[in-house]
C-alpha cells in the first residue's frame, strides 16, 4: 500500500493540473454515464477462477462509462481515452469491481514515475500550427500537429510528449493515447483492465491474468477529420439500449513466466492464451444518474476470494488514491474486502 | 479539422492528399532522408524468446522472387506444377513433421510465396522439412533467383536454412514502440530510456519500409493462441 | 574399417577407467608457438602431452589428453578467413550468443557467468586431461603449459571427479547409454534397443541420421573431416533445492487421493524400511529422470520398483507403451523410438555425453554449505550443433514440443523452470496423471563454449599453418 499522504499527494497533483475542477466530482473520468446490466459467466470460467461472479449464474452489474478527461466541460468528440468501470453485485451482498479503459497500458511503472508525469502534464496554450511549420514538418517526413478543436484553448500534449521522449516505458501509452480518437458509442470500444490479477482455480492453481472487454458490436471510431460533437455519447447509448442490449465479452489473457506481471506499461504479447470468461449484457441507462453515475465509487481493490492483486505498484497506489478522491467528492463508501 | 484559417492554411492541409505531392515525397524526400539517416534492414521471422507461447504458432512469410527467365506465365506455371506434382510429398511432410498448423504456397506477381504457421524453432522446422520434402524445396527453389547457390538442399542444409531465413519477412511488431526498440537494438541501443523524439516515428517507419520493402504487419492474429498443432489434434481426439 | 587413430579418443571412448578430469580454458598468447604446440601434440614429441586418439593399440594410456578449439581460437591461430567462413553459424557466434536457444536466462544468462566464461572472445582452446589422480593431472598440465608463453590459462582449472557407480549429483547414475556407432561398436557387448547410429551423428564427413542430408564439412577437408563439435558446459546443480523439492512433492502427493496408485507395491518395494514419504521422494526423483536413483533402472522397464530384475537391461528398452513419464528427462532428451510429434526426427538428435561431476557429494546431515558449488562438467558431442544439441535444447528440453502432453513445460531436471508456472505430470497406473507444480530451476549454467574437436589430421594441418 502507499502511504496515506502519498495517496493524497497523487490526487492533489492531478487536481492541480486541471484548469477547472469541481470538488464534488472526480478529478479524472469526470464526465460519465451509469448503465445497468447483467453478467453471465461462460461454462469454462469457473475452471480458472473460483470467484462467485464466474460461477455461471446471472449476476447483476452496474457499469459507468466515462471520458478520461478531468475537465468538467464535456467534449465527447475530442480524442480521449474512455473508461468502463463495472461492479458485479454478488448474491450474498458483496460486490467486486473491474475497472478498464480504452488505453491498453499505463504510462508510469510506479508512483515515482507518476509524480514525474504530473510535472509534465501541464496545460499549455495551444494554437494552430502555422502552415509554414506544417510544410517544414512534411519535408522532414513528420506528421504535422493536430489543429486544436473548436473551443480548445489549452492542452497538455506538448508536455506529455516531452515526458514520453524521456522515458521509453511511457512511449506506447502516450503514442496510443494520442491516436485514440473518439468512439461512435461507449458500446463500440474495447476496454482493458491493464493491471495483472492473480486468479485462483478450483484446484488451487494460481494464474496471472489480464482482463479485457471486447464489444460484440465491434470497435468503431468517429471520423477524425469531421468536426467533433461535444455531447452525443450518453444519448447514443440511451437510444441504442432502448432498441437492443449492448454486449461485451470478458476476455482473460493468461500470462507466462517472463511476462511483465507487475509492470502496467507493458502489454502482453498477442500469442498468449485467451479465455472467454463471460458476457456482459447492458440493458438500460440507469434512471438515477446521481447514484449510478456520480456517487457510486469504484475501486480496483474491491475483490472477492478467487481474485487477488499482483504486485503492480500502480495498482497498489490506486487503492488509497481512489479512496482519497472518493472522500473528497463525497462518493458512497462501500465496505470493501479488507486485504493487506 | 479545418475551422477557419487562411486559404494558405487550407491549401497546406490538403497537400498530403495531392498525387503530385505524394510523388515528390516518395521520389525525392524519402531518398534524401534515407541517405541522411541510413536504416539497416531488420531480420525476418519472429523475435527470439524462451517463453512457451511465443514459440507456438509462429508465422513464416517467405517471398521468393522468380528468376528473370521465369518471370512470365510459363515460369509461374512451372512453379505451380512443382507444387501440384508433389502433393503427396507435401502431405507426408506435414503429417510426419507434425509442427505445422497451416501452410500455403501463393504466387503473387513474379514471386512464389510460402506462408505457414509452425511451432518451435525455425531452423528445426526447415531442417525437418528438408529431410522429408527436400525434393519439393529443390523443385521450387530452382526456379527462384539465387536459389541455385543453396541446392541441393540436402547437401547444403545450413546454407539453405540461412537462405530461407533471409527471405522470411521482418515482422513489424504489434506495437509501434516495439518497432522503435527493434531499430534501436539493431544499432546497439538497448537503453531503458533516452532522449528520443516520438514525432520522428513516421519517418523511421517510412525508411524502415524502404529497407524492408516486404513486411508482415504484426506477429499475426490467432483464434486460439498458445497451443501447438499436436496439442490441438490431441485435444480434438484425432491423433497426433 | 574405420580409422580410429584419426579421431580424438574422447569422441568414441568414455575413459571409464580415469576417475579424474581437468579442463583448462586457454587463450592463445603466441600464434606461431601455438601452431608448433599443436603440431607437437599430434606427432609424438615428448615435451607436450600427446593427443589421445581412438586407437589405443595394446595398452591403455596412463592419462588422456584432448583438445577443442573455439571459433575465436581458430581465428587466433590464423586459420584463413575462407576456411573460417565454412564453419557453422552457431559455432561462429559462440555459446554465449545462443543463450535464448539454450535456455540460459536469468541466473544462467551468459552475463552472469563467472570467469573465465565472462570473456568469451578470449577463450580459444579447451584442453581436457583425464587421469587417475590429481598428481597426474598436475603433471600433464605442467607439461602442457610448460613454456608459459604459448598458452595462457584463463581462470582456474576446472576439476571433476567421478563418484563410484557412475553416480552424479542428485543421486542418479549417468553414462549408462551412449549412441553406438555403425562400424565402431560391437553389437553384442552393449545392447540398448536403439538402432546403431550412423557415424555422421558424431563425425563430420560421414552419413548422418537424416536420410540423404549432409552437414557442411568445414574446409579444407583435412581440417573438417572426422572432426566434430562439442558443447562444453559447466552445469551447477542445486542439490539442496532438489532434495527439498522431493520432500515438498512427497508431502503434496501424500495428500492426494490417488497416492496409493503411486506405491502399488508398498513403500518397501522402493526401499527396505522406507517410510511412504521417503518412498514417494524416490518415486518423484525417478519420474523426473526416467531412471531410479541409485540403481539407474529405467522406469520404462520397471515403473514400480527400482530393482533391476534378472534379464532386465539398464539400456535395452524403448518407450512404446511404457509408464515412464512423457516429460522425464531421459525421455525428453532422447525419445528413442517412442512416439513424438516430429516423427522424422526420432534418433536424429542423439549426442555423445562425456560428463564428470565436480564438487563434494551431498551429505544430508549437513545440507547447507553455501561456499561449495556442485555440478557437472559436461560435454555434449555431435556433428552438428544446430541439428543436435541446440535442436534438442530449444524444442525438446524446453517447450516440450515433441509430445502435446508436455508442450508448454520444461524438462523437470534441466529445464529453464520458473517455480511460479512450472509443472510436471506423473502418470498413474489407471491412466490418469497427477500434476506436480512449483519446480524451481535445479540446474544453472555457469559457463561453457562451443568447441570444435579436430581430427588428428586437422590438428597437424593447424600445426602447419603458414602466414
Amino acid at each position: 500500500m502507499v502511504d496515506a499522504s502519498v495517496a493524497q499527494r497523487l490526487v492533489d497533483d492531478m487536481i492541480s493540473n486541471l484548469p477547472k475542477h469541481d470538488p464534488g466530482k472526480r478529478p479524472v473520468h469526470t464526465i460519465g454515464v451509469g448503465v445497468d446490466g447483467y453478467f453471465t459467466a461462460s461454462d469454462v470460467a469457473r475452471k480458472y477462477c473460483i470467484a462467485e461472479h464466474f460461477s455461471g449464474q446471472r449476476i447483476c452489474a452496474k457499469v459507468r462509462f466515462s471520458n478520461a478527461s478531468g475537465s468538467p466541460e464535456q467534449h465527447d468528440g475530442w480524442s480521449d481515452v474512455r473508461g468502463m468501470a463495472t461492479r458485479f453485485l454478488l448474491p450474498n451482498g458483496a460486490a467486486t469491481d473491474l475497472i478498464a479503459t480504452t488505453l491498453g497500458e499505463f504510462f508510469a511503472r510506479n508512483v515515482e514515475d507518476f509524480f514525474e508525469f504530473t510535472k509534465f502534464d501541464k496545460q499549455k496554450p495551444c494554437q494552430r500550427e502555422s502552415p509554414w511549420r506544417k510544410i517544414l514538418d512534411m519535408l522532414q517526413l513528420k506528421v504535422p500537429r493536430r489543429a486544436p478543436y473548436p473551443g480548445e484553448k489549452t492542452n497538455a500534449g506538448a508536455g506529455i510528449l516531452s515526458y514520453a521522449n524521456r522515458h521509453r516505458f511511457a512511449q506506447l501509452a502516450v503514442f496510443e493515447a494520442k491516436l485514440i480518437g473518439a468512439p461512435v458509442s461507449y458500446a463500440r470500444a474495447a476496454y482493458h483492465a491493464i493491471h495483472t490479477f492473480m486468479v485462483e482455480g478450483p484446484d488451487g492453481v494460481r494464474r496471472p491474468v489480464r482482463f479485457s472487454w471486447q464489444p460484440v458490436a465491434g470497435v468503431r471510431n468517429t471520423n477524425p477529420d469531421a468536426p467533433p460533437d461535444d455531447n452525443y455519447l450518453r444519448q447514443e447509448l440511451d437510444h441504442r439500449l432502448r432498441r437492443w442490449p449492448a454486449r461485451f465479452m470478458l476476455m482473460m489473457t493468461i500470462g507466462e513466466a517472463g511476462d511483465a506481471i507487475d509492470d502496467p506499461t507493458r502489454p502482453w504479447p498477442a500469442k498468449r492464451v485467451r479465455v472467454v470468461m463471460g458476457t456482459l449484457t447492458l440493458t438500460n441507462v440507469a434512471e438515477d444518474q446521481a447514484a449510478a453515475g456520480e456517487h457510486i465509487s469504484f475501486n480496483p481493490w474491491r475483490l472477492v476470494p478467487g481474485i487477488e492483486p499482483s504486485g503492480d505498484p500502480i495498482l497498489h497506489a490506486r487503492r488509497d488514491a481512489y479512496e482519497v478522491s472518493r472522500k473528497m467528492r463525497g462518493g458512497i463508501a462501500c465496505p470493501f474486502f479488507n486485504r493487506s | 479539422m479545418p475551422n477557419g484559417g487562411s486559404w494558405f492554411d487550407q491549401f497546406v492541409n490538403e497537400l498530403p492528399k495531392k498525387p503530385w505531392f505524394k510523388r515528390v515525397g516518395a521520389w525525392i524526400l524519402v531518398p534524401i532522408w534515407a541517405w541522411r539517416t541510413p536504416v539497416k534492414p531488420l531480420r525476418g521471422g519472429p523475435r527470439p524468446s524462451i517463453q512457451p507461447a511465443d514459440n507456438l504458432q509462429s508465422m513464416m512469410n517467405l517471398i521468393m522472387p522468380l528468376k528473370r527467365e521465369n518471370k512470365s506465365p510459363i515460369g509461374r506455371a512451372k512453379a505451380a506444377l512443382a507444387i501440384a506434382e508433389n502433393k503427396d510429398q507435401i502431405f507426408a511432410g506435414l503429417d510426419n513433421v507434425g509442427t505445422v498448423h497451416f501452410a500455403r504456397f501463393v504466387i503473387v506477381n513474379d514471386n512464389i510465396c510460402m506462408f505457414s504457421v509452425y511451432d518451435g524453432d525455425f531452423s528445426n522446422y526447415i531442417r525437418d522439412f528438408i529431410a522429408t520434402i527436400g525434393g519439393v524445396f529443390d523443385a521450387v527453389v530452382a526456379l527462384v533467383e539465387g536459389g541455385d547457390d543453396v541446392l541441393p538442399s540436402a547437401h547444403k542444409v545450413e546454407a539453405f536454412i540461412e537462405w530461407i531465413r533471409r527471405h522470411d519477412l521482418y515482422q513489424v511488431p504489434d506495437t509501434a514502440t516495439d518497432f522503435l526498440r527493434d531499430q534501436e537494438a539493431l544499432n546497439g541501443d538497448n537503453a531503458a530510456s533516452g532522449n528520443d523524439d516520438l514525432s520522428l516515428l513516421p519517418r523511421k517507419l517510412i525508411l524502415q519500409l524502404r529497407a524492408n520493402a516486404n513486411v508482415s504487419l504484426g506477429s499475426g492474429y490467432r483464434a486460439y493462441p498458445g497451443y501447438s498443432a499436436a496439442q490441438v489434434r490431441e485435444r480434438l481426439g484425432i491423433g497426433w | 574399417m574405420f580409422n580410429f587413430a584419426d579421431v580424438q579418443g574422447n569422441i568414441v571412448r568414455g575413459y571409464r577407467g580415469k576417475p579424474r578430469v581437468r579442463h583448462l580454458v586457454l587463450e592463445i598468447a603466441d600464434r606461431i608457438a601455438a601452431r608448433r604446440w599443436l603440431a607437437a601434440c599430434a606427432s609424438g614429441g615428448d615435451n607436450v602431452p600427446q593427443i589421445t586418439t581412438g586407437d589405443w593399440g595394446a595398452d591403455k594410456p596412463v592419462t588422456c589428453f584432448n583438445i577443442g578449439l573455439t571459433y575465436e581460437g581458430l581465428r587466433a591461430l590464423g586459420t584463413p578467413d575462407s576456411s573460417l567462413e565454412t564453419f557453422p553459424n552457431e559455432f561462429i557466434e559462440g555459446m554465449h550468443a545462443r543463450a535464448l536457444k539454450l535456455g540460459d536466462v536469468g541466473e544462467s544468462a551468459p552475463e552472469n557467468w563467472p570467469a573465465p566464461f565472462k570473456d568469451p572472445k578470449r577463450i580459444h582452446l579447451v584442453a581436457t586431461i583425464y587421469a587417475s589422480d590429481i598428481a597426474q593431472l598436475n603433471q600433464v598440465q605442467d607439461q602442457a603449459l610448460a613454456d608459459g608463453r604459448t598458452l595462457r590459462l584463463l581462470g582456474g582449472a576446472l576439476d571433476g571427479c567421478s563418484f563410484p557407480d557412475d553416480l552424479v549429483h542428485f543421486g542418479y547414475r549417468d553414462n549408462l547409454t551412449q549412441p553406438r556407432f555403425a562400424g565402431v561398436h560391437d553389437a553384442e557387448r552393449y545392447a540398448d534397443g536403439q538402432p546403431k547410429a550412423p557415424l555422421g551423428t558424431v563425425l563430420l564427413g560421414h552419413p548422418t541420421n537424416f536420410e540423404g542430408l549432409e552437414w557442411r564439412v568445414p574446409e579444407p577437408e583435412q581440417l573438417g573431416h572426422n572432426g566434430t563439435f562439442n558443447a562444453f558446459r559447466v552445469l551447477k546443480q542445486e542439490v539442496v533445492a532438489f532434495e527439498e523439492f522431493l520432500g515438498t512433492a512427497a508431502d503434496h502427493l501424500l495428500s492426494q487421493a490417488s497416492v496409493d496408485e503411486l506405491l502399488p507395491l508398498g513403500a518397501d518395494a522402493i526401499g527396505q524400511g522406507l517410510s511412504p514419504r521417503d518412498a514417494l521422494r524416490e518415486v518423484v526423483a525417478g519420474s523426473i529422470c526416467g531412471r531410479w536413483r541409485g540403481t539407474g533402472t529405467p522406469l520404462a522397464l520397471s515403473p514400480d520398483r527400482p530393482n533391476l530384475l534378472p534379464g532386465m537391461s539398464l539400456t535395452d528398452f524403448d518407450y512404446d507403451s511404457s509408464r515412464c513419464p512423457y516429460g522425464a528427462h531421459i525421455r525428453r532428451c532422447n525419445p528413442r523410438g517412442g512416439q513424438i510429434v516430429q516423427r522424422v526426427a526420432n534418433n536424429s538428435r542423439r549426442l555423445v555425453r562425456r560428463g564428470m561431476p565436480y564438487g563434494p557429494l551431498y551429505d544430508p546431515a549437513n545440507p547447507r554449505d553455501p561456499e561449495l558449488e556442485r555440478g557437472l562438467l559436461s560435454n555434449f558431442i555431435g556433428a552438428n550443433l544446430g541439428a543436435q544439441f541446440e535442436a534438442m535444447s530449444c524444442d525438446w528440453l524446453n517447450l516440450g514440443l515433441q509430445d502435446p502432453r508436455i508442450t508448454g513445460s520444461n524438462d523437470p531436471m534441466l529445464g529453464a523452470n520458473d517455480f511460479k508456472t512450472s509443472w510436471f505430470d506423473l502418470p498413474l497406473r489407471s491412466g490418469r496423471t497427477i500434476r506436480l507444480r512449483g519446480l524451481p530451476r535445479f540446474v544453472q549454467t555457469r559457463g561453457g563454449a562451443y568447441t570444435f574437436l579436430p581430427s588428428l589430421s586437422a590438428i597437424r594441418f593447424l600445426g602447419s599453418l603458414m602466414m
